[in-house]
């Protein structure tokens, strides 16, 4: 029974550890603020979980449910997170629009008459950056 | 806002509070994580505070005519596990692959489902999705905006609105309203609908 465990912490803690790392990468590769959440909000989440499961394997019984509280808490609060800094991050040019295909939001703001480009062109400075 | 202390209502809507009431002494006696001597105080301790914390923090009702179904919730969950380990994996790949160049859109979807209940808990899920992020949520009109990566072309922005959508169903599915939210039309132009009313006439 111990030899099924420690094999199931040895495969998932590297596993989750491995997301965690693909997550830091993604943050530091993706070009802006929206698509970096992609990483944190995902492949980091993916990482927490599988350590999370991985260190459940080594507790007690009596222990593992603070772990899948934990797990649990994660997967509602990190969708939360997300959301809220797409959006500051949308209003505060955050996101480089240039590279978007669509954009339908951008339609929707202007159709509204409050469109977020106030003509300070913040992505095409980010681009010459580049 | 309360009527009259009529007796009847006012046992409704402390039955309406029992579950958070549950939720919250079940997560205190977790927390708390001892059985043993100190079992007896932590259990009525919790039933204290759970209490305690939903009288002086009233909450507005959720959702009128929610319908829990266990199995459909299981099912969403099964989903929601695949999509976690299928998210990290591509967002993962993107990271590796390509980096600055990979292109992204945001999608306007409109939703069928209109409380809060379930637009919160599809934008959670979509969230959670793999390659979407919601970016703005428009309460009023009940639409989404989703910010996806990796998008190529049209084909990838319909298999993503398609995708959108299943969520959709399969949470209104999981919780909905008894009649179900496939017998509406999207009405991403409307004003509030009907369940703003009544929650109104709930209260």
């Amino acid at each position: 029974m111990t030899v099924v465990r420690d094999v199931v912490t040895a495969v998932l803690l590297p596993a989750g550890a491995v997301f965690c790392l693909l997550g830091a990468l993604g943050l530091h590769r993706f070009p802006d603020t929206v698509s970096r959440l992609h990483a944190a909000a995902k492949a980091q989440t993916l990482g927490v979980l599988l350590v999370l499961v991985g260190a459940a394997a080594q507790m007690s019984p009596r222990h593992a449910p603070v772990l899948l509280l934990v797990a649990l808490f994660q997967l509602f609060t990190v969708p939360i997170t997300s959301q809220i800094i797409a959006r500051t991050a949308y209003r505060t040019h955050g996101l480089d629009r240039d590279r978007l295909l669509r954009d339908e939001l951008g339609d929707r703001l202007a159709r509204d008459g409050t469109p977020v480009d106030a003509g300070d062109g913040a992505g095409r400075d980010d681009d010459a950056e580049r | 806002m309360t009527g009259p202390t009529d007796t009847p209502r006012r046992g409704r809507r402390a039955l309406r509070h029992l579950p958070l009431v549950v939720w919250l002494w079940i997560l205190w006696i977790l927390l708390w994580g001892s059985t043993g001597s100190t079992g007896p105080v932590v259990f009525a301790g919790g039933l204290l505070v759970a209490v305690a914390v939903v009288v002086s923090f009233p909450l507005p009702p959720l959702q009128p005519g929610a319908v829990p179904r266990p199995l459909r919730i299981g099912r969403l969950l099964a989903h929601l596990l695949t999509d976690i380990v299928g998210a990290g994996a591509t967002v993962a790949w993107q990271a590796l692959r390509h980096g600055r160049r990979t292109s992204t859109a945001i999608i306007e979807v409109p939703l069928r489902v209109d409380t809060d209940l379930l637009i919160t808990l599809v934008a959670e899920v979509v969230t959670i999705n793999p390659g979407t992020v919601v970016t703005e949520i428009d309460r009023r009109r009940g639409v989404l905006y989703v910010h996806a990566l990796p998008i190529r072309d049209e084909r990838d922005l319909a298999r993503l609105r398609e995708e959108v959508r299943a969520v959709e169903r399969r949470v209104a599915r999981a919780v909905g309203h008894s009649h179900g939210p496939d017998d509406r039309e999207p009405a991403p132009g409307a004003p509030d609908g009907p369940q703003e009313q009544s929650r109104e006439g709930e209260r």
